[in-house]
């Protein structure tokens, strides 16, 4: 076990008024277990506002919890910790952000942008060392060490990309989280980008927290699955079990609204799910999905259903306790 | 019948880096009661066509003929246009948070419309307005009619904008992108909806998308295009059971599929080129796995079969090339 979360809680304070009074919490993240093993990829799916970024970020230490506990390799690191585990943790855990277009520094060139973690961690001690790590990076993520004079502006999105790759690799952590990493990217560069990170995957072995929207790609990078929604894990489990098995009304209305790619099969019409998600800030009672299911009873208004099941498959759902 | 015809547009930017020609000789009609689909990645051109054809490139240098009903809209002045844009031609843009403006209540940017276009003072605008947005199926209208467009959701308004292009009941609609900015759910049932109301009003519209699962559930007819060209024009079914172009094909086979699984994707290798440096020839020949030798130097004709019409030098009989 590299890394886990333990009942994570993240709510951000409502401010208003004058004095800025704290009216309200949005609740973004509810009581959240997770476990990154060594070499495995998990992958978190869902809507926009499901709280999948913040996961992410809490993971990557950028949030703190409100509350439940973070383990780092046997160390508790949910609150202050001391330097030592701070850069232990930071050398170990990276992240690629969703839009390369925002998350490289216009004013650095490549080789500056790539070299900078490596300075902060002080790993060589000599420039040259340095300069020719830097370059079987970029060799390593499919570019030409020629780039490493060039600044961001002079790429495309994918190649953006896929220095954001060698930047997260650079120290070879043990976990990356990708938040989103191809969904900036066109139909023809997502691939790419799919097969580098699988590559470095196989060749580092890193563990991938991977969140996306898109349930085929979160399918094919991961080997476990986590269906989030308004801050809470729906469905979890093995990805292949879960995708070939759906049991929360959620996942199952998530793969049937993906459109068909097959003009004689068109899949939309039989979509019947209603509404959108509710406002986080006053999330239902019962559970969190009761105000869109189709097959909703009278318990799910009242009780909040718990994450149920054994390893392979969880489900918070009532009707499948019945 | 074609209510909107396209023949040899170009629409040419002038930059400091030289001519930037983002829609560079394409030609299409637009069929009466049809859901036209535009598909291809960025910078392929297809914002700036639909563009083009509503007279909306400031500074741009426009040749070809574009043809609605017996008019010439490339020789109208802008007053000209000012009558067709919005009542006979409306547009559905990607963002919908960006395309509403924020200082106004969606209700008095809807009326504007109305005003604008139908004769009819502001009282029996808000009528019309109120009647549309129920057609939307937007719940609590009279409520929803004074709010600002931040208290509402992305999906919410794309609603309302769907309903402001509807509600002068134009001839053409076009829709750039209308769901890419949503949620699946939310975008399955933006597209029923939109799908529904087509059949209502025998509208004829433009869809532009990067979607292929998108333009298998609501188009009738699809253009492919890559760098400023229409590369091959199709129907929905004939496109998705014998793609022709090589880039057609990539695109629809880079589609994961579950049995893909720990295996590598397939791809198209190399990047979409920039608007400045298109490649001599095929523009696509630097990608295409299958080109020949003189795809690199003459740019390929438009080939008519059944149900499609491709333009690739491989589908050029020997002795014509």
């Amino acid at each position: 076990m590299i890394l886990s979360l333990r009942q994570v809680k993240k709510y951000f304070p409502v401010r208003s008024g004058i004095f800025l009074q704290t009216t309200g919490w949005i609740r973004a993240l509810e009581e959240i277990d997770l476990d990154i093993e060594e070499d495995k990829t998990i992958g978190v799916v869902g809507e926009s506002g499901c709280g999948k970024t913040t996961l992410g970020k809490v993971v990557a230490r950028i949030l703190r919890p409100t509350s439940g506990k973070v383990e780092f390799l046997g160390e508790d690191v949910t609150g202050r910790v001391s330097k030592d585990v701070e850069r232990k943790f930071r050398r170990n855990i990276q992240m690629v952000f969703q839009d390369p277009f925002n998350s490289l520094d216009p004013r650095m060139t490549i080789g500056e942008i790539l070299s900078e973690p490596l300075e902060a961690h002080r790993v060589f001690s000599s420039k040259k060392e340095q300069d020719n790590y830097v370059k079987e990076l970029l060799v390593k993520v499919g570019l030409y060490p020629e780039y490493l004079s060039r600044y961001p502006h002079e790429f495309s999105g994918g190649q953006r990309q896929r220095i954001a790759i060698a930047r997260a690799i650079a120290l070879t952590p043990k976990i990356v989280v990708c938040d989103e990493p191809t969904s900036a990217l066109d139909v023809s560069v997502q691939n790419q980008i799919i097969n580098l990170l699988q590559q470095i995957k196989t060749e580092y072995k890193i563990s991938y927290l991977f969140i996306s929207h898109n349930l085929d790609v979160v399918y094919h990078m991961s080997d476990k699955l986590f269906v989030m929604y308004l801050g809470n894990v729906v469905e979890s489990g093995e990805s292949r079990e879960v995708f070939e098995n759906p049991l929360h009304p959620y996942t199952r209305a998530l793969m049937n609204s993906t459109p068909s790619w097959d003009p004689n099969q068109k899949r939309l019409q039989t979509v019947k799910l209603l509404g959108e998600p509710p406002n986080p800030i006053n999330p239902p009672k019962g559970c969190p999905f009761s105000t869109r299911c189709t097959i909703r009873i009278e318990r799910c208004d009242k009780e909040k259903p718990q994450l149920v099941g054994d390893e392979k498959h969880k489900v918070a759902c009532i009707l499948s306790e019945v | 019948m074609s209510i909107l015809a396209v023949r040899n547009l170009k629409t040419y930017f002038k930059t400091p880096e030289g001519s930037v020609k983002a829609v560079d000789d394409i030609s299409f009609d637009l069929k009466e009661k049809e859901i036209l689909a535009l598909v291809g990645e960025s910078g392929c051109g297809k914002t700036v066509t639909v563009l083009t054809i509503l007279g909306l490139v400031r500074g741009a240098q426009v040749y070809g003929s574009i043809k609605y009903k017996d008019y010439e809209l490339t020789k109208f002045s802008e007053t000209e246009y000012t009558r067709i844009r919005g009542r006979k031609i409306s547009m559905i843009f990607q963002e919908p948070l960006s395309a509403f403006d924020p200082l106004y209540t969606i209700g008095q940017q809807m009326v504007e419309v109305v005003c604008a276009h139908l004769d009819c003072d502001k009282e029996s605008a808000k009528n019309i307005c109120i009647e549309m947005l129920k057609e939307v199926q937007i719940p609590f209208p009279e409520k929803r009619f004074d709010e600002y467009p931040h208290e509402m959701s992305g999906g919410m308004l794309q609603r309302v904008m769907i309903a402001m292009a509807l509600v002068t009941k134009p001839d053409i609609i076009i829709a750039d992108e209308p769901t890419t900015a949503l949620d699946v759910t939310i975008q399955a049932q933006v597209l029923n909806l939109f799908k529904q109301l087509q059949e209502i009003y025998k509208t004829s519209i433009i869809f532009i998308t990067h979607d292929f699962g998108v333009v298998a559930e609501v188009a009738d007819r699809v253009h492919v295009m890559y760098a400023g060209k229409i590369v091959e024009k199709a129907t929905v079914s004939a496109l998705f059971a014998n793609p022709l172009h090589p880039y057609t094909k990539s695109l629809l086979k880079s589609r994961i599929k579950k049995e893909f699984k720990n295996r590598t994707l397939p791809y198209i290798p190399g990047n979409v080129p920039l608007a400045t440096d298109f490649p001599s020839g095929c523009r696509f020949h630097p990608r295409c796995d299958r080109a020949l030798k003189i795809c690199s130097q003459k740019e390929p004709p438009e080939i008519c079969l059944n149900h499609s019409a491709v333009s690739c030098w491989l589908y050029v009989r020997g002795d014509e090339k």
